[in-house]
């Protein structure tokens, strides 16, 4: 197991690498301008110093590598320096973005900590809905509760997240005026109030995102169960005589769950993208909030470094995911 | 066998085993699979009744609504006295011990996440206050028994090969000292080099624990191997039921001829005499079985009163029961017509 | 009960306040704004983005700026230099700024005439890449004549002389702040870049890139009794829709920026009855350029689209009214912005005194007549409703940006041209290709490979000069400039070049109000573009947020240190 963890994370440099490569060709050479969003009363002369000024100057090969240095390299430098505060960064010199002309890297680290906890919770939460959820609906098949459920996970899976999202803050915020309908990112939490002030600002987006996972992922365990409810080794289990609480926790539900957890864990890297229209819509300052601006923007660096980023996540947990299920399932081994 | 003084271990009377069709956006019912439909038997002590049957025809589910692995649709189940054929799935728990049994598919009736040990020893921890030493002692105990390497006890399922999964199956089944263990298709998954162990296996063991087995299988070579009595199945009921060389020398139903017909014979010069009688047709749906016999849709001697009349089981002579219009008249010197008076003296394995 | 109040806020102004139940600064507590497109950095030189320079202009501010009346005010210096004070000199060729005594930056070090001759430096740089680079054109030097004077000298005749220092485009920098941010090295002083020291009534304790500003009383602003605000939280992000329905249906905002939203949206939102409404109108214009020259792909590359070639059939000034007579301007206007717009025949639309009153004709869409013309021009009605010419159809490419309301407009206009026998195909290009600058790319609206397009402009500050010199002879884009210039519809008139000389040399305010006009007329009477809507500014502020006035000449927050609390 361990030196197959290993030989897949080698296999992960150069796809990782390759990866790099594409994201960057392909948002280098889409078209678009970054100076194309100023107002039309620059003229297009200063545009172009502006231009040069961004570095477009240079041919693409130099660009990809000078920012393949920068993001490899320098980036993890500068993070490092930061945690530990040791000086290793020698000024070597970092992605900055073109809006902001800043470093991307200071801005996705500003950005991470509210996508993790608002996308997070979201998800969080949307797990410890599903599961329940997922379980019961399978074991009473057709039951109403599971057809409660199925319609409440199609409306959750197929209604976007903008409408449930605006939904939510007409009638929790104008309406009722419960909560917010939006995230102050100022906010710290210090004491009993601001903590509720807190709790009260992350439910309406983390119920959109819970909503919208739970229907994900109930669907899933429910499948899973059903597959499952219906193997030989769960009659051998009643046939043994088990309490049905053990035949189904025990048996169904554990062999169940090795699908679910794999489905989970690659949601994973989902939720450190943001959940880019429920940050828009409650003005959550995350990565997807981050990313959509860029866009608009042609804010190049920075959409190419969390793309990138999001790259490598999903390279990672696709493997982390693979693990696990070899943890989880003694029929899969790894040599 | 079948001498009176003993009395039956299981019995069986009527059994019904119907699985409703839903349709429609109320999932109402609409119809209902006949998958077992009003089938008797006995089997009676240290006896292994062999049960016979094309794909499909309710061997499997007869066994399985038997343990009371369904909730039955009608009918009665008694082993050793006790009826279960009503019983809730928690009061059935108490008499589970008793009654076990051995799966078709030996991959998919252990649970993959799950030592050898584990498996075999869950019964154990349910039905028993034993510690882990005397857990363990009656886990390599049986595993002794069916021939399994004790190292091995730590293991998944998936380790081990067909047979020594089969084992496993066994061992569980007998962990705790079962009197009556349905065999369902054990050695349909299996190697035919391996089927012979297995079988051998059950035989030896039926010997060593006095137990009594009722053996679903479609392999009529080797229900003739190990059964006493053999029934043959056909469309969710039983058209013939026999000790097994009267069965196998003269058959006496039609589709059981049919049946039989098709089973190789290891002697050569045998088997060119005996004349293959191929079926034409397919097997009508269990959810709406033909009028009047359920074979007279395939049957090469149909009579038109078999397309109206479902005929009744009968004893033709001693021990052998056939459900034939063929054998109405002709061979029931008490006369088929009077079922009321007749049906339960007309059970098989019960002599007045 | 709330009148205008003074510009500069002098005490006297103050006097005018009497519903201010505590008149200090401070007294006002805390403002939520919010900008649902967020602000990307405090350095306006650096971003050139409208957000950038509203949120530095209350920390960074000019010598002069305009007031929403569009005339000029002092802001940083004593007062405005005019020919008649001296301060501007006979010849044109310089101006002479003097700054306020004692303005001190809000580190409390004084402001100097070095800062002013560094912000000069600092834009010009070759390398830096400043966006209001333009400001500083045609600019020999400036020079520091003593503490608290500047003098611009200009290359040539400048007889509008208001363009450096003046406006939230040109504010003043700290020189030394920023002396280590030249040219190329301008982005990496990010802490400069994100909380510059400025004059004005706030100062930046908090800022976070694309996301949240932290603004607290300057503690050093000139003006002891103001801000009335003690601190602003300016939030970023969202979308225009939840930027209005926090100020006007929940009141978590008190001020929300550039609500583009549809006619109804906005109808709706008011009815949340938290908040007002803010629409002032400016020199922005939507309008459908027509190309003078011949966009046809059969042309070889670097001839399509330029002066060598033109256009077959929008040469004739006959086709061109007959395209303007069909468009419905009102309805337009109606559908695609409500009170937020009003339907225009006039290439420049502001300043109201430099707005020409003779073009407002063809606000009465008259097919008719547009039908007499086309027939008149030889182009005949076809079997199939379009019409012909020497076998040729009336059929034109009509391309934009993609955007919501230009949609709707491409098909009501393609309607009005389809019932004169106009035949449109219709295109939309992403807005960040359609304005990108990039040469290589066919599809900018630089290189105008179509027939028509549509796109709003507008111009800085009050004056027009700049903005009508664009449609000079020559100044289009082709090949030999990288497609970069203004001229868009390649328009050529020797005439309108001569009257824009003259207005160039000339300083008389008034006569210079009439060459405005009169070029402006010329223009949209040869139909060399067609004007749709004037684009209003619209903003929206909480009931309870006094003393905002809308300045679409400036910054909309010029006079934040005015906005207090109304206390219920």
């Amino acid at each position: 197991m361990f030196t197959y963890t290993l030989r897949r994370l080698a296999f992960a440099v150069p796809t990782v690498l390759i990866i790099s490569l594409i994201v960057f060709l392909l948002l280098d050479l889409a078209p678009g301008d970054p100076t194309a969003d100023l107002p039309l009363t620059i003229p297009v002369e200063v545009r172009e110093q502006i231009r040069m000024a961004l570095g477009l100057g240079e041919p693409v090969h130099i660009r990809y590598l000078k920012w393949l240095e920068m993001m490899l390299v320098n980036e993890p430098l500068h993070a490092l320096a930061n945690m530990t505060g040791w000086d290793v960064t020698r000024d070597a010199p970092r992605i900055l973005s073109w809006q902001t002309r800043s470093p991307v890297g200071d801005i996705i680290a500003q950005r991470i900590p509210q996508t993790l906890w608002v996308v997070g919770l979201g998800y969080i939460f949307g797990v410890l809905i599903a599961l329940p959820i997922g379980i019961i609906s399978a074991y009473r098949q057709y039951s109403w509760f599971d057809q409660v459920g199925t319609f409440v996970s199609m409306v959750g899976f197929s209604v976007p997240t903008f409408f449930t999202g605006v939904v939510l803050i007409l009638v929790f915020s104008v309406w009722l005026g419960w909560f917010p309908s939006m995230y102050d990112t100022t906010l710290e939490v210090r004491d009993w109030d601001s903590f509720v002030r807190q709790v009260k600002q992350i439910i309406l987006p983390v119920s959109v995102l819970a909503l919208f996972n739970a229907s994900q992922i109930s669907r899933f365990m429910r499948a899973s169960m059903l597959d499952n409810l219906n193997q030989d080794y769960v009659r051998t289990a009643r046939a043994k005589g088990l309490k049905e609480q053990t035949v189904v926790l025990t048996h169904v539900l554990r062999n169940s769950m090795i699908p679910v957890v794999t489905v989970i864990a690659l949601g994973i890297p989902a939720v450190f993208s943001g959940a880019i229209i429920t940050e828009q819509i409650f003005r959550v300052n995350g990565l997807g909030h981050a990313l959509i601006g860029a866009i608009y923007a042609n804010d190049i660096p920075m959409v190419q470094t969390i793309t990138f980023i999001f790259a490598v996540l999903i390279v990672l947990f696709n493997l982390i995911a693979d693990v696990l299920y070899g943890l989880l399932d003694p029929r899969i081994r790894y040599d | 066998m079948a001498d009176g003084a003993r009395e039956p271990l299981v019995q069986v009377r009527g059994l019904k085993m119907h699985f409703p069709i839903t349709s429609g956006l109320l999932r109402r019912q609409v119809g209902a699979v006949k998958a077992v439909d009003d089938v008797s038997f006995d089997i009676l002590p240290r006896e292994t009744l062999g049960m016979v049957g094309e794909s499909g025809c309710g061997k499997s589910t007869t066994g399985r609504a038997v343990l009371r692995l369904y909730d039955i649709t009608a009918g009665s189940i008694r082993i050793e006295g006790a009826e279960i054929g009503s019983l809730s799935q928690t009061a059935l728990r108490r008499l589970r011990p008793k009654m076990q049994m051995v799966f078709q598919d030996p991959q998919a009736s252990l649970n993959p996440r799950m030592t050898v040990a584990a498996i075999i020893g869950e019964p154990l921890d349910e039905h028993t206050r034993w510690g882990r030493r005397e857990r363990l002692d009656r886990i390599y105990e049986l595993m002794d028994a069916v021939g399994l390497n004790r190292n091995f006890a730590n293991r998944y399922p998936h380790e081990f090969s067909g047979g020594q999964r089969q084992r496993i199956g066994i061992a569980r089944a007998l962990a705790l000292n079962p009197a009556f263990i349905v065999c369902d298709e054990p050695i349909a998954a299996l190697d035919v080099s391996i089927q012979a162990q297995v079988v051998n296996l059950l035989e030896e063991l039926q010997e060593r624990f006095g137990l009594t087995y009722l053996f679903i299988s479609h392999d009529l070579s080797m229900v003739r191997h190990i059964a006493t009595r053999v029934a043959v199945m056909y469309l969710g009921k039983i058209v013939e039921l026999a000790p097994r060389e009267a069965l196998y020398a003269d058959p006496l139903h039609p589709y059981s001829q049919a049946l039989l017909s098709a089973v190789p014979d290891p002697d050569p010069s045998l088997a060119e005499k005996v004349e293959r009688i191929i079926l034409t047709g397919d097997v009508p749906s269990p959810s709406s079985p033909p009028q009047g016999c359920n074979f007279c849709t395939r049957c090469p001697q149909v009579m038109p009163v078999c397309r109206e009349i479902e005929p009744e089981t009968r004893e033709v002579s001693h021990g052998r029961f056939v459900a034939c219009h063929l054998h109405d008249a002709t061979h029931d010197p008490t006369g088929g017509r009077t079922p009321g008076t007749r049906q339960e003296p007309n059970q098989q394995g019960v002599t007045r | 009960m709330i009148r205008k109040t003074s510009l500069m806020g002098t005490a006297a102004a103050l006097a005018l306040l009497p519903a201010m139940a505590m008149a200090e600064r401070g007294s006002s507590g805390h403002m939520n704004i919010i900008y649902w497109q967020a602000v990307s950095t405090m350095n306006p030189f650096l971003s050139g983005g409208t957000k950038e320079m509203n949120a530095a202009s209350i920390v960074l501010e000019p010598m002069a700026r305009y007031d929403e009346t569009g005339e000029l005010v002092a802001w940083l210096a004593e007062e405005i230099p005019t020919i008649d004070n001296g301060g501007v000199s006979e010849d044109l060729l310089s101006i002479t700024w003097t700054l306020r005594e004692g303005l001190v930056w809000s580190d409390g070090t004084p402001v100097t005439s070095a800062d002013a001759v560094f912000t000069y430096e600092y834009c010009t740089h070759p390398e830096g890449g400043c966006s209001y680079r333009d400001r500083f054109a045609n600019i020999d030097s400036v020079e520091a004549l003593d503490e608290r004077t500047v003098k611009v000298n200009f290359s040539d005749i400048t007889p509008f002389p208001y363009l450096p220092f003046v406006g939230a485009g040109s504010p003043m920098i700290q020189q030394a702040q920023f002396a280590d941010c030249l040219g190329a090295r301008a982005p990496e002083c990010t802490d400069a870049n994100f909380a510059p020291i400025g004059t004005g009534p706030y100062r930046v304790v908090d800022f976070r890139p694309n996301d949240v500003i932290q603004f607290e009383a300057n503690p050093n602003y000139r003006d002891p009794d103001r801000p009335f605000f003690q601190t602003i939280t300016w939030a970023g992000g969202g979308d225009a829709t939840g930027a209005a329905r926090a100020v006007f249906q929940t009141g978590e905002m008190d001020y929300a920026w550039n609500l583009q939203l549809a006619p109804e949206v906005i109808e709706q939102m008011e009815a949340g009855g938290m908040g007002e409404l803010l629409v002032d109108f400016g020199p922005l214009m939507e309008r459908i350029e027509i190309n003078f020259t011949d966009p046809s792909p059969d042309l070889p590359e670097g001839e399509r689209s330029t002066r060598m070639h033109p256009h077959p059939i929008l040469s004739d000034i006959r086709v061109r009214e007959a395209l303007s007579l069909a468009i419905d301007r009102e309805l337009l206007t109606e559908i695609g912005y409500g009170p937020t717009g009003k339907p225009t025949c006039n290439f420049i639309v502001a300043p109201p005194a430099m707005a020409s009153p003779n073009n407002d004709a063809c606000l009465t869409p008259d097919k008719d007549r547009a039908n007499a013309l086309l027939d008149e021009a030889g182009w005949e009605m076809g079997p199939d409703g379009i019409r012909v010419k020497d076998g040729q159809r009336l059929e034109l490419l009509f391309q934009t940006s993609t955007n919501a309301v230009r949609q709707d407009f491409q098909a009501l206009v393609q309607q009005d041209w389809r019932e004169i026998g106009v035949d449109t195909r219709l295109r939309n290009i992403n807005a960040g290709v359609f304005f990108g600058s990039d040469p290589g790319s066919p599809d900018t609206y630089l290189k105008f490979y179509a027939d028509v397009q549509m796109y709003a402009s507008l111009f800085e500050g009050t004056d027009p000069t700049a903005h009508l010199e664009q449609r000079r002879c020559g100044r289009e884009p082709k090949p030999d400039t990288q497609w970069q210039g203004q001229n868009i519809n390649r328009y050529c008139n020797e005439e309108y070049d001569a009257l824009w000389l003259e207005l160039s040399r000339e300083a008389d305010p008034d006569r210079r109000q009439e060459l405005v006009i009169a070029l402006n007329d010329m223009f949209v009477q040869d139909y060399a573009h067609l004007p749709l809507v004037a684009r209003g500014r619209v903003s929206a502020k909480a009931n309870s947020l006094g003393g905002v006035i809308l300045n679409v000449w400036d910054s909309e927050h010029w006079q934040i240190h005015d906005w207090y609390r109304i206390e219920n």
